[in-house]
């Protein structure tokens, strides 16, 4: 049987160990006891021989004192010196009656008994025991003897007249009172048994006993004939064994006496037996107790251990807010203390690893499980409670330029400023995560719906449009805003992200600050998300082409160089605009493959253009990606080399952010390209933040001013006087300054007037197929001089 | 006591003077050949009425020293007073079965008692009825010629008649048996050997 529960198993433990002991206990006892009880009978039996032996003395002594005293009565003497039988046998029965002796006899010199009081009549005959008859009254001994078929403790003693004259022999009769008076002393049975040889059928005669008459004659029935010495024995009375012992008491005569003095077993074992009993009751109890103290013990035990287990099960459910209330000192109470701490531990573990799970370690704000966690629970509740979301998605601005160009750790301070500004600008009931990198979401919960969902947006924006102080420098951060709303515009998490996600990067694009998600701007940004996919084959369909725009000298008209600007003539959609896939480009970093694609394609027909007698400076637009390509320099050269064109028709175009974001490398770079020969030139001049001490250092040759200046500064004092100033900042470093998007005849005259050097603008010409432009090359007979109105509208 | 003893001896010797006779003398011994003291002999004689009569008022004296009867074997002629005078400082009761006479007589000390006729011949055993132990022996006998023997085991019977006499030996603290056998008494001093067996 196997025993699952503890609490049964110690208690079965404890009763089965505790029953052995009482059993072996009880057996030991019951063992000791059976000896003890013989022992004691035994014992009992040696006092009693010896207590009945000394009685047996006392009488005698008694007997031999009173045949003394009578013997030395001088009246006796003389009755029977003067022969004077009447007095003799009157003295004799008064002397008898005085200290109680069964009988007296007076027996003369002849040993003939002259007097007897049990034979009153008196016969004439002979003493029965003349072996007592001493003449020395000091030899007087006392004797068990049978007279009359009764049995006697005689004593003779000589009656001196001086000189002996006769004896007087005493006796007391061995009666069942003497028998009784023994036993009282003794506390043994006590019989006292003649043995007849002469009637061997039944030797045993009984004389006196304490028994009933069936038990002597059972008594009787067991003695052995012929015993010498004192027997042990055990005989049956009535059912009821007896030890005994035979005490043979006088062998003057043929008849012999035996006393037996026996005890039952029984009577003696009744002690012990009262005491087994009482020790079977003892163990009955103390089986019984010990059950009901080991359920105790047990229940003590295993109701900590049952409160123990609950406890680690509400753990092991994730309740960690209920200690385990055991109040004790012992190892339970020690395992309830190491429990609760292990709660405790786990509790915090666990707040940890859900920290790290749901949180931004950075900024502490919810991470982007976190977020879509909250999203959707607020969805749930939105839909229940029939009120409206809004998921705001934020980028920021320029941050990877921050990030790149002066550390992660200005990185992270700015990412802590924002997330700090953020938290302070929405309502405290907006949920504010971190989604990864510079992007951030904002998820506010409207009652009503009532709200200007925009409101929010705004304030941050204005909330980010101070700048971020790093060190006492301010770091100007920008963010662009994707607004969706639930229900409206999606009805799940993943969906409303995905939706304000795609406003933010239509808010970026349009440079808006934020926007609320429109339809279209998902079949836009999906339309980019595919045509970057059919980018990568684009290269191997040859579906890439591209188309130059010439640079017109402001000072001799000629034209000497173009720009050349990549077009995709994509099978089904047509011609799609750079704007559409360069960035995704640069994001995806496809944007190398591309670049290589263009610097070969250009070289390549720079080389054409040049054999067939056509010497024209090629720009290439490279991003800034490429800029940290430190193999650009030596593909560059490859390409030079197996086209067979000379470095300096190739002039490289960068943006300033190009160079900001790893300024070290672009550095190395931007002079290797230089080393060849390659020009460079600075595009989009004027829309970044480099300071002018970054360009001196830079092996430029040429500045570009950004088409932002140009196409307004007809109209716009200020832009006119940023261009004129930027011109001549431009020749002051010793550069080449063109100007770009010159659409009207008033930009260039302006643009002449001021000095700059080359001019670039649909006002000439806009990009131009290889073909075409050699067609208007030889049509403008490779000049473009400063036409009237008429002529540049014609030309258009 | 001997002194005493030597008393009654002279007396009987200076009574037997008037009659021409020799000393008789026993030896006494008992089976084994050791001479017996204290054993005491008489004749009677076998012819007629030769045998004077003792004397009125003869008198013998048997003392009580130190729990004792002084001389514990006495031997007297019928008709002797016997005196019991009581040297100790207590008390005694004398007393006697004997057939040969009965009495008892309390004797105080350092008072004389009226002395005792032991008129009929025979063994008259003394005792103390206070002392158990005490016991005397004392033989009345018929006849003047009577002796006791000394620690040499011999008796003499003085002035003995020249005849034929009965001769009777006891030793009754040896307890041995007495003996009787005929002798024949010269004028001259005669000598003879008894020898006293164990009897009842």
């Amino acid at each position: 049987m196997r025993i699952e529960r503890l609490q049964t198993r110690i208690i079965v433990f404890f009763v089965v160990l505790l029953a052995l002991v009482q059993v072996a206990a009880f057996w030991f006892v019951n063992a000791a006891n059976s000896k003890n009880a013989h022992a004691k009978i035994e014992e009992e039996l040696n006092v009693g021989q010896r207590v009945f032996a000394r009685l047996l003395d006392q009488n005698a002594d008694k007997l031999k004192l009173s045949a003394r005293v009578l013997a030395a009565d001088f009246a006796f003497r003389e009755a029977i010196a003067t022969h004077d039988t009447g007095t003799i046998a009157s003295v004799l029965s008064n002397h008898g009656a005085r200290i109680g002796a069964d009988a007296m006899v007076f027996v003369d010199l002849q040993g003939n008994v002259v007097s007897d009081t049990l034979r009153p009549g008196g016969t004439s005959r002979k003493f029965e025991y003349p072996a007592l008859l001493k003449a020395n009254k000091n030899d007087a001994t006392a004797s068990m003897e049978v007279l009359d078929g009764r049995g006697f403790q005689l004593v003779a003693v000589p009656v001196l007249a001086p000189l002996p004259i006769g004896w007087v022999v005493m006796g007391f009769a061995v009666d069942d009172s003497l028998a009784r008076d023994l036993r009282t002393l003794t506390e043994l049975e006590v019989s006292f048994a003649m043995e007849a040889p002469q009637r061997p059928a039944f030797p045993w005669h009984m004389l006196a006993s304490t028994l009933a008459l069936p038990e002597q004659k059972a008594l009787l029935a067991g003695l052995p004939a012929g015993a010498d010495d004192t027997q042990r024995l055990v005989i049956n009375l009535s059912g009821v064994d007896h030890q005994a012992l035979m005490i043979p008491l006088d062998d003057n005569s043929n008849a012999r006496i035996v006393a037996v003095l026996h005890r039952s077993l029984d009577s003696a074992l009744a002690a012990f037996e009262r005491l087994r009993n009482t020790l079977f009751v003892l163990a009955v109890l103390s089986i019984a107790l010990s059950i009901v103290g080991s359920v105790a013990v047990a229940r003590n035990i295993t109701r900590p251990l049952e409160t123990l287990a609950s406890a680690a099960s509400r753990i092991e459910q994730g309740d960690y807010v209920e200690p385990v209330r055991i109040e004790r000192s012992d190892e339970i109470g020690v395992l309830a203390s190491s429990l609760n701490h292990m709660r405790g531990g786990i509790a915090d573990r666990e707040k940890r690893i859900l920290k790290l799970a749901y949180e931004d370690p950075l900024t502490d704000l919810a991470n982007r499980s976190r977020f879509a966690n909250s999203l959707e629970q607020a969805i749930e509740e939105a839909r229940a409670g029939g009120f409206s979301l809004t998921v705001l998605v934020m980028d920021l601005d320029r941050f990877k330029y921050v990030n790149d160009s002066l550390g992660h750790g200005v990185g992270d301070h700015v990412l802590r400023e924002v997330s700090a500004r953020l938290l302070a600008t929405v309502q405290s009931a907006a949920c504010v995560a971190r989604l990864g990198g510079d992007e951030f979401a904002i998820l506010v919960r409207h009652a009503t719906g009532g709200e200007d969902i925009t409101a929010n947006a705004r304030r941050i924006i204005d909330a980010l449009e101070a700048p971020i102080l790093f060190e006492g420098q301010p770091l100007d951060v920008g963010a662009s805003i994707g607004i969706a709303k639930f229900p409206e515009h999606g009805g799940d998490a993943q969906t409303l992200v995905r939706c304000a996600d795609i406003a933010m990067y239509a808010a970026k694009r349009n440079k808006t600050g934020y926007a609320v998600y429109e339809a279209h701007y998902d079949t836009s940004q999906q339309e980019h998300l595919s045509l970057l996919s059919e980018l990568r084959r684009a290269v191997e369909r040859n579906e890439l082409r591209l188309y130059y725009q010439p640079k017109v000298s402001l000072h001799s008209s000629n034209v000497s160089a173009v720009e050349a600007l990549i077009r995709w003539e994509h099978p089904t959609r047509g011609l799609v605009s750079p704007a559409l896939f360069i960035p995704f480009a640069e994001q995806t970093g496809y944007i190398k493959l591309l670049t290589r694609w263009v610097l070969r394609e250009a070289v390549r027909q720079c080389g054409e253009w040049l054999r067939e007698g056509m010497r024209l400076t090629v720009s290439v637009n490279i991003s800034a990606r490429d800029l940290m390509n430190r193999d650009l320099p030596d593909q560059v050269a490859a390409l030079l080399h197996e086209h067979g064109v000379t470095p300096s028709l190739l002039c490289i175009e960068i943006t300033e952010s190009g160079f900001m974001e790893d300024p070290a490398n672009a550095q190395k770079v931007l002079d290797r390209l230089a080393e060849l020969g390659v020009k460079l030139s600075i595009d989009d001049y004027g829309t970044g933040y480099s300071s002018l001490s970054y360009v001196m250092r830079l092996p430029v040759q040429e500045l570009k001013i950004d088409r932002s200046f140009i196409s307004h500064m007809a109209t716009d004092p200020e832009l006119s006087t940023i261009v004129r100033s930027t011109i001549d900042l431009g020749h002051n470093l010793g550069l080449k300054v063109v100007a770009e998007g010159v659409e009207d005849l008033a930009a260039l005259k302006m643009l002449r007037s001021l000095g700059c050097d080359d001019a670039q603008g649909f006002f000439m010409s806009k990009p131009l197929a290889p073909r075409a432009l050699i067609a208007w090359m030889r049509a403008n007979d490779n000049t473009f001089d400063c036409p009237n109105t008429a002529t540049v509208q014609k030309l258009r | 006591m001997r002194t005493t003893g030597g008393h009654v001896a002279t007396l009987l010797t200076m009574l037997g003077a008037t009659a021409a006779a020799g000393d008789f003398t026993v030896e006494l011994r008992d089976a084994a050949g050791k001479p017996l003291a204290n054993a005491v002999v008489y004749v009677t004689a076998k012819t007629a009425a030769s045998a004077p009569a003792a004397p009125p008022h003869a008198r013998a004296s048997i003392d009580q020293i130190d729990k004792e009867f002084v001389p514990r074997v006495s031997i007297v002629q019928a008709g002797t007073e016997i005196q019991f005078p009581n040297s100790d400082n207590i008390r005694h009761s004398i007393y006697s079965f004997s057939p040969a006479k009965t009495f008892t007589t309390k004797l105080y000390s350092g008072r004389e008692a009226a002395p005792v006729l032991f008129d009929r011949s025979g063994l008259v055993v003394l005792g103390c009825n206070i002392h158990d132990q005490m016991v005397a022996w004392l033989y009345v006998v018929d006849t003047p010629w009577f002796a006791k023997s000394g620690a040499d085991g011999t008796a003499t019977i003085r002035a003995l008649p020249p005849g034929d006499y009965r001769l009777t030996a006891d030793s009754p603290e040896d307890q041995l048996a007495a003996t009787e056998s005929d002798v024949k008494i010269d004028a001259a001093p005669s000598r003879q050997l008894v020898t006293l067996k164990a009897g009842a």
